[in-house]
């Protein structure tokens, strides 16, 4: 039989095709229907949906909540944003993006890493707040206006271009680059390497005495993040058109974080659900009342008190039941052929 | 022959308290060698020195006669020195199979961490063979937070030979079991030693006596004897630190 | 040297009082932060929500036409419940519950977004100035310094001294340290531990109504006021280490000084980045503070 943590992952694989098809779906009915204006916010929803997964795989893996895992979204979208206004190329905007959120990882990362728990989440908090605070000052990165001006690209995948300008194409785009972030990190997950990182999170002072570092899994799953929340932080200025220096600050992380919380931590594909759960309540409910945060921190604090894998754990046990069923039956079937 | 295992005039104190005070001892490959004191003798500190859990402030601890003083947990494992805890101290939140996966994962060639964990090769087989020899079929798959203590230690001792160590360390891996469960670890740790180099702190003295090839004594963070299990019981200063004063 | 002594007398001196000002308020919020974390381990995300609260508390009850001296005392008190309620009842919860920092710091994050908006429903988004119960200004070597920061220095240092009496001093602060250091051990010696727990939080959190009712005339008040505040306070708490108060009364004065007197030097606008960088460079070399933790030394 599946190792439970597999079963875990093929779970999410199911919750991921569910979010993956009703995104399709929802994408072409949009389209149909000339919206621009909920395409667009679903596709914020989705760039942000892999800034929260980075969270994720911090703290529902490894064992290390970042408080400040916006500045390497900032940074992607910064980088994003300066090489778009010199050259309109998305692949080498996108690329530069994910080069410098990989070395603003490394670097985060021998600071950050020094240190363990509370202390670990403050100086990642404090790293942004840094950061966030130089561009917010700096005349030549826009300061606190940021930057504006952001040409509309072309993205050449090989077999045909689609345009950013075009809501629909633009969303299907993202959606895609979300699907590989997802499956890369789930493949990641299930490799012996991933084990590591799960093991620091149940008991981190077991692993060493089984041969591994502590250390290097820490970091490694700490770039990992990095570049990934830097990558999605680089598509950001292709949707918005700008930049701002809030994009790094503390709220923006906050929010992540609480999209990872809602939907599920320890999961990968409940940070998704949760960031597209949030992004839709926020503007149905903020059309009719400004008071859409008392119900955000009930709902953050009932998952944190009653519910630790957050709304997904609601619907997942049910899912893995039903795939411990058919893997058994599947096993019975193998030995009766074989007996 | 070099023994498998050295230490010499380790020591280490916190505050102070001389916790472990210059203690040399060996122990020959493939026997039982026992570390054996009253509570807070220094036993477990003992045990921190040499797996790399703690540093020492002075002495130095040799495997297979190489210095290895200062090696960290990860790299004396990678020498082949494995060791379990007198608290339990598993992953609580994986299942049994899991924990006895992550233990044996280092067997496979390093390029195995980039595809995903397998039911085949060295690891898999390695823990079927746990699983089977440690009687967990039933439980292969059952949260190890959900075991009964006498399973969790069994577990404890499983995910020690995961990875095929040369030596091998128990910290009073019977604490707690039951008599049957006992007997049974017992037996186990006997036919161990024909493969392993056993070394093992143990209170329950009638244990000790039928286990042991060799048996060292510890008291207030001192040696305080060492020898055979009979020759150790009738050491009068022994009989004095046992007795003498609880 | 005239321009010496002019630079000196008008411009570094009242910098540095206004400096002194800031200094005490932070520390003011850090003292009940620090407290909760030296004996809870709970880093309380929800401290400046609370700081808000007491400011609003004072709003609405000096407008029923209580005078401001009494609100003082009067806010704190009416700060306590609140402040077991919440332990009792939510926090405790958490404290087993895997890593009980991170579990109780995501806890009061939640909790500041609830008061926060729970504040934005009753008493609106907009910035109140409550009128200042000390009018006027005072001379001080040739420069007029606002009467009420002078005073808030004064009764800051007041209180500031006052907790520290509490905590290292008396039979209750014993008591409370010894449950920090080793609950076990304190509960079979006696100490109702939680008690000291709900007494704990309580105590930090009237302290940050405290700090909200001293503050309110100098900094306004409105719902998000605590934000500003925290930022500074969580990063003097780390400075100055965490749970230890004379840590956060050095920490806290002197960090703000480096402020104010940067803000003359380089630019006002790189005072937080520099905060941060100190908090960040403190964190990696010595995260246990420049002080220790109250139970612990
Ligand atoms: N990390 C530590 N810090 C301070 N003192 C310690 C530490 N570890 C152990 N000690 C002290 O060192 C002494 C030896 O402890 P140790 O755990 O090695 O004893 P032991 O022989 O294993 O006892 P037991 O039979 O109870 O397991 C004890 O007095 C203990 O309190
Ligand atoms: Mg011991």
């Amino acid at each position: 039989m599946l190792d439970r943590l597999d079963i875990s992952l093929r779970a999410n694989h199911v919750l991921f095709v569910i979010l993956f098809t009703a995104a399709f779906v929802f994408g072409v009915m949009a389209s149909m229907t000339g919206d621009r204006f909920y395409l667009r916010l679903a596709t914020e929803a989705l760039i942000l949906s892999g800034l929260a997964l980075s969270i994720d795989i911090l703290l529902g893996f490894t064992g290390l909540l970042s408080l400040g895992q916006a500045l390497f979204f900032g940074v992607g979208a910064y980088v994003s944003a300066l090489v778009l206004r010199e050259v309109p190329s998305f692949w080498l905007a996108l690329g530069a993006a994910s080069g410098a959120s990989l070395v603003a990882g490394v670097v985060g990362g021998l600071i950050a890493n020094r240190v363990r728990g509370v202390y670990f989440a403050l100086i990642t908090f404090g790293m942004a707040q840094i950061v966030a605070k130089i561009i917010y000052n700096t005349r030549s990165l826009g300061a606190s206006d940021g930057l504006i001006g952001i040409p509309v690209v072309e993205i050449p995948l090989g077999f045909v271009t689609l345009s950013a300008g075009n809501p629909l194409e633009f969303f299907l785009v993202v959606l895609g680059g979300i699907t590989l972030i997802y499956a890369g990190m789930s493949y990641v997950l299930s490799s012996p390497f991933g084990r590591v990182m799960i093991a620091l999170k149940a008991n981190e002072k077991r692993v060493p005495y089984l041969g591994y570092s502590t250390w290097a899994p820490r970091m490694v799953a700490y770039v990992l993040a990095a570049v990934i929340a830097g990558t999605v932080g680089g598509l950001y200025p292709m949707l918005r058109g700008f930049v701002s220096p809030e994009l790094m600050f503390f709220s923006a992380s906050g929010d992540a974080l609480i999209m990872v919380i809602i939907g599920g931590s320890g999961t990968l594909v409940g940070a998704i659900w949760g960031a597209i759960l949030l992004v839709a309540f926020k503007s149905v409910v903020g059309s009719w009342t400004e008071h859409h945060l008392i119900i955000v921190g009930l709902m953050f604090m009932a998952a944190v008190l009653f519910m630790k894998r957050g709304l997904i754990g609601l619907v997942k046990p049910m899912i893995e039941r039903r795939l411990v069923r058919i893997e058994a039956a599947r096993e019975m079937r193998k030995e009766g052929k074989a007996p | 022959m070099t023994p498998a295992l050295e230490t010499r005039g380790l020591s280490i104190a916190f505050g102070g308290l001389k916790a472990v005070d210059a203690v040399s001892f060996s122990a020959t490959r493939n026997k039982i060698t026992t570390v054996i004191g009253p509570n807070g003798a220094g036993k477990t500190t003992l045990f921190n020195l040499i797996s790399g859990g703690l540093r020492p402030a002075s002495g130095t601890v040799m495997l297979d006669g190489r210095n290895v003083t200062g090696f960290g947990p990860a790299a004396l494992q990678g020498s082949g020195l494995a060791r379990s805890f007198q608290i339990t101290n598993l992953f609580f939140e994986l299942t049994v199979r899991e924990n006895l996966g992550l233990a044996a994962q280092t067997l496979d060639p390093v390029i195995n961490a980039f595809f995903p964990v397998g039911r085949r090769g060295r690891a898999a087989d390695k823990v079927d063979e746990l699983i089977e020899r440690f009687g967990f079929a039933a439980k292969a798959h059952e949260l190890v937070a959900a075991l009964s203590h006498g399973e969790q230690r069994r577990l404890e001792i499983a995910m020690c030979l995961a990875s095929e160590p040369q030596i091998l360390m128990l910290d009073e891996p019977t604490q707690g079991m039951s008599h049957g469960d006992t007997e049974e670890t017992a037996r186990l740790i006997r036919s161990l030693s024909t493969e392993v180099t056993v070394l093992l702190i143990e209170h329950d003295i009638g244990l000790v006596m039928s286990l042991s090839d060799h048996v060292v004594v510890m008291h207030q963070g001192r040696k305080l004897s060492e020898g055979a299990p009979a020759e150790v019981r009738s050491d009068p200063a022994v009989q004095a630190a046992y007795f003498g004063h609880g | 040297m005239p321009d010496i002594m002019d630079y000196l007398q008008f411009i570094l001196a009242p910098q540095m009082l206004n400096g002194l000002a800031l200094g005490i308020s932070v520390v003011l919020v850090a003292l009940g932060l620090t407290i909760i974390f030296g004996l809870l381990d709970v880093i309380n995300m929800s401290h400046g929500e609370f700081y808000a609260v007491g400011a609003f508390t004072a709003l609405a009850l000096s407008a029923l036409g209580l005078n401001y001296w009494v609100l003082l005392a009067l806010v704190p008190i009416l700060l306590l419940p609140v402040g077991v309620l919440v332990e009792r009842y939510l926090i405790r919860r958490v404290y087993d519950g895997g890593d009980r920092h991170v579990s109780t710091l995501l806890l009061t994050f939640g909790l500041a977004l609830v008061i926060e908006d729970i504040l934005k429903i009753i008493f609106g988004p907009n910035t109140h100035r409550p009128a200042t119960p000390l009018p006027g200004a005072t001379e001080i070597l040739g420069v007029f310094i606002p009467t009420y920061r002078l005073a808030l220095i004064g009764i800051g240092f007041v209180v500031i001294a006052a907790v520290a009496l509490v905590v290292y001093r008396t039979r209750l602060g014993a008591m409370v340290r010894a449950a920090s250091y080793d609950r076990n051990m304190a509960a079979s010696l006696g100490v109702r531990v939680g008690w000291v727990y709900s007494g704990a939080y309580a105590f930090g959190i009237a302290l940050a109504g405290l700090a909200g009712v001293l503050l309110a005339p100098i900094y306004s008040v409105f719902p998000t006021m605590g934000h500003d505040f925290i930022l500074l306070a969580v990063t003097v708490v780390i400075v100055g280490g965490m749970g230890s108060i004379w840590g956060a009364v050095v920490a806290g004065i002197s960090l703000t000084q480096v402020q104010a007197i940067s803000a003359l030097i380089i630019s006002p606008v790189w005072g937080d980045a520099i905060i941060f960088g100190v908090m960040v460079v403190v964190l990696m070399f010595r995260p246990q503070g420049i002080f220790g933790r109250i139970g612990h030394a």
